[in-house]
């Protein structure tokens, strides 16, 4: 389906609202943004449009409603599952002229930041100014918005102690989709941004919604407390069944920040190992040895041992963020996409021996890992396939390699994360009634002509 | 490698997986990709272009003037270079977008505004973009009593020839005092601004034609003050056939030598404060950033302040890639926002190391009223008394 318009009105319209230089249906600058870096086939666009306020974001989303043109949010662009593409043609609204950071509150410990601050620029500010406070940062480029990460339910830097960084908003301005702006949290009755509730909690409902919901304009994350020593130290294990345990004992030492799993069959040296690396942190070089020793007897003591970590190796784990895109480049091919699914932890080594065999049965060497998520409540384990942009069978190949490994994440009792349209489907068609029954509820109520990022999270 | 057949684009192109790096200062704290912080759509990206040209050469869009100006407006300063996280390509980055601009040529899309640089330094009464009447440069040797044939030549550079005669005369005076055996010849356009706006049609000619009157005087040195002459001389001449094994040097470098050498001694004093403009042919694309600043910190009395984006992050003076022709309110925008980052430094004087930075610097200082005076290198030393000592 594509909604039937009048391109030139419409582009007037959008022009007179944000100003001519920052709307456009010209291919060339329309191109970019009906393609995705992951493996999803094209899709039309028919608008971009950059707004700079809350009150454009307003315009534009009532604008859209008067005309019945669909409306689909941007951030980074970098969620890999084609998020961002329009289902149905229409508005892409690329936020990243909304950057402004309002407020960075050292006391309560929140920065109050436009919908449109990249990942990077947070940040970086902070080092700069705050050196003492860091943010939440996912496993993605600097490109990656704060808001884009957080609203798909992100995880990344900090997630093994304070949970996934979905959890770590305070509060949201939203532009929902009748055009209201909304508050969400203690935003809306007060003028720190600084909790969520005690009152009815309503930021779940923009939270991996997709903006089917809503356009977040404004948002406060959670900032925390930067130790003044960080470290990295990893761990060996050769037997996908004990790493539940050894996860178990690594959160239950209270030490760890974060905590990652990684496998992949190369580089050769690689092969037949799991590597456990966790970030210890302290406020003296002393306090992280003391730290780092505790957790090798713990490697010990679960099956696993030490590894001394090379430099180079050292030196790109201790980046922030570090540089997750390189597997792009895996084969030559400058595309890579991955299922990250939630998963219970007891359910790793299944999950990372399915994973594995779906790599081998696509031809594609394994490359698998996992993030732990609030102290071993769950793990954001995640499956990538690389491929060759230049080679559409390799990224048909590559599809269906996700779609296995869809199946595979929901038969082990988890939910793939950021889903891309057919794993949205797997998702629903697994789905309590009743609880689609409510989203569908509260999307028509909220969304009657149904313009946001419609084709997704759609309940038949 | 070169990059300058659709095959090559085809074998490496795709390979950009668009993560964004190529927008940004090392520690992400602005971005510092001139064309994205301008325009902001997704496709003014370096990673954007790419993709843009991709989809043209896999016939997913077709070549259109809008498809040629995204490809051009883009000032080519190489932070993209810098900041690409895939090193098996990055270095290649600058080379894919003039690929493309020499493709977009080809096929009848040079914006009209670049076609200017080709039709004036074709034209045999110029053989430079400004359409100055070419100079063979003889009255200047005479001026200077340079002799026929010398062990170094001075590639003046069109710039310098046509637009900062005052750089070039400060560089013929140092030259002539350093006691350099040097020369001039009646050269042509270097062919940088040919090269970076894909009109590759002329350029093996010109390149050669330049090569055979330096070999005429019999020299194996060839010094010049232009970072964009230094560039191409050094680093894109073999790229098109036209092979040489010159040792190519910038002012800087000789200056530099010569005070490490103790041959060269300051006697006077500049009593002011200075901060150095990274020109990006001189930088990124050839990785000189130091010996300039030390010759800086080598002048008496003088006080080098640092802008806070410096070396590999420099904000480029926008000029470049065709941009100062094609785009010149914008261009002139991109040095204000480094004239305005001098600001802050509490500099009185921007300085640089390239007479087309000196040029586009010099246009926004005057249009917006900064109040800096705006000097390359050389004309500071040209303002100090020095010894030469052999």
């Amino acid at each position: 389906m594509h909604f039937p318009m009048n391109n030139e009105k419409i582009l007037n319209d959008l022009e007179e609202i944000v100003g001519k230089d920052f709307a456009s249906n010209r291919e060339e600058e329309l191109f970019i943004y009906s393609l995705d870096p992951g493996a999803s086939l094209p899709r039309v666009v028919d608008f971009v449009v950059m707004p700079k306020s809350v009150e454009e974001v307003q315009k534009i989303v009532k604008l859209a409603n008067k005309e019945g043109i669909p409306i689909v949010p941007m951030g980074g662009g970098l969620t890999l599952s084609g998020l961002v593409l329009p289902v149905h043609g229409g508005i892409v609204l690329d936020m990243k002229r909304m950057d402004n950071i309002i407020e960075i509150n050292e006391m309560s410990k929140y920065a109050l930041i436009e919908a449109g601050v990249t990942t990077g620029h947070l940040l970086s500010y902070l080092n700069e100014n705050y050196p003492n406070l860091q943010p939440p940062v996912p496993d993605a480029p600097s490109a990656a918005t704060v808001a884009g990460n957080v609203l798909i339910h992100g995880s990344g830097y900090l997630s093994q102690k304070y949970g996934d960084h979905g959890s770590m908003i305070n509060g949201l301005e939203v532009v929902l989709p009748n055009g209201d702006i909304c508050k969400v949290g203690s935003c809306a009755l007060s003028d720190y941004w600084f909790t969520r509730g005690p009152i009815p909690d309503l930021i779940g409902l923009f939270t991996s919604s997709f903006g089917t919901l809503g356009i977040v304009t404004k948002l406060s994350v959670k900032l925390f407390h930067k130790p003044k020593f960080r470290d990295v130290v990893f761990g060996l294990a050769t037997d996908f069944e004990d790493i539940p345990n050894i996860l178990s004992k690594v959160t239950e030492s209270g030490l760890a920040e974060d905590v990652l799993l990684g496998m992949q069959d190369k580089p050769d040296w690689m092969k037949g190992y799991i590597f456990v690396i966790v970030y210890v942190t302290g406020e003296s070089e002393d306090e992280i040895d003391t730290n780092a020793k505790v957790l090798k007897k713990i490697y010990r003591k679960t099956n696993a041992r030490y590894m001394k970590t090379p430099p180079r190796i050292r030196e790109i784990y201790m980046e922030k963020p570090i540089f997750a895109a390189t597997a792009a480049d895996f084969r030559k091919g400058g595309g890579f996409e991955y299922v990250g699914a939630f998963l219970p932890i007891e359910n790793l080594p299944k999950a990372f021996k399915g994973g594995a065999e779906i790599s081998k049965r696509h031809g594609i060497i394994p490359t698998i890992g996992s993030r732990l998520i609030g102290q071993s409540h769950s793990a954001m384990a995640f499956f990538s396939y690389s491929f060759n942009r230049a080679d559409p069978d390799d990224m048909k190949n590559a599809r269906e390699a996700l779609h296995e490994t869809n199946l595979l994440a929901l038969e082990l009792g988890g939910i793939p994360w950021k889903a891309e349209l057919a794993g949205q489907k797997l998702i629903l068609d697994k789905m309590d009634p009743n609880y689609k029954k409510l989203f569908k509820t509260i999307r028509d109520t909220l969304d009657p002509n149904h313009i946001m990022n419609p084709g997704n999270w759609e309940v038949e | 490698m070169t990059v300058q057949t659709e095959k090559d684009w085809k074998d490496i192109i795709h390979r950009c997986f668009r993560c964004g790096y190529c927008k940004f200062t090392h520690d992400y704290s602005d971005f510092n990709c001139p064309s994205y912080k301008k325009f902001r759509f997704e496709t003014y990206s370096t990673g954007g272009r790419l993709w843009l040209a991709f989809g043209v050469i896999n016939g997913d869009i077709e070549w259109s003037e809008g498809v040629a100006n995204v490809l051009y407006a883009c000032p080519t300063c190489g932070n993209c270079m810098e900041n690409c996280r895939f090193d098996k390509f990055n270095f290649m980055l600058v080379d894919f977008i003039e690929a493309a601009r020499a493709e977009a040529n080809r096929q009848g899309f040079c914006p009209e505004n670049q076609k200017f640089l080709l039709e004036r330094t074709t034209n045999e009464n110029y053989f430079n973009p400004y359409a100055e009447e070419n100079s063979d440069n003889e009255e200047l040797k005479k001026q200077y009593n340079l002799p026929d044939e010398a062990e170094w030549v001075y590639f003046i550079g069109c710039t310098s020839n046509y637009r900062q005669k005052d750089l070039r005369d400060a560089t013929l005076r140092f030259l002539k005092k350093a006691g350099i055996n040097f020369t001039l010849i009646d050269e042509h356009c270097c062919t940088s601004p040919l090269l970076r706006t894909g009109q590759l049609s002329p350029v093996t000619e010109f390149m050669n034609y330049n090569l055979q009157k330096i070999k005429e005087v019999g020299a194996s040195k060839v010094i010049t003050s232009c970072a964009g002459c230094y560039r191409t001389l050094k680093n894109d001449f073999a790229k098109h056939d036209a092979e040489h094994d010159l040792e190519i040097i910038h002012t800087s470098e000789l200056i530099i030598q010569l005070l490490k050498e103790k041959k060269l001694k300051f006697t006077s004093e500049f009593n002011k404060t200075v901060t150095y403009h990274d020109p990006c042919h001189l930088g990124r694309h050839s990785g000189l950033y130091e010996e300039p600043r030390e010759v800086y910190k080598q002048i008496p009395g003088l006080e080098l302040v640092e802008m806070k984006r410096n070396r590999e992050n420099a904000w480029c003076c926008g000029a470049g890639g065709g941009v100062k022709i094609g785009y010149p309110d914008w261009s002139i925008e991109i040095s204000k926002e480094r004239l305005e980052e001098a600001k802050e430094t509490g500099a009185t004087i921007v300085s640089s190391t390239c007479p087309f930075c000196r040029t586009n610097l010099s246009d926004a200082n005057k249009a917006f009223n900064m109040g800096f005076e705006v000097l390359d290198l050389v004309e500071i030393i040209d303002q100090l008394d020095y010894e030469i000592n052999e």
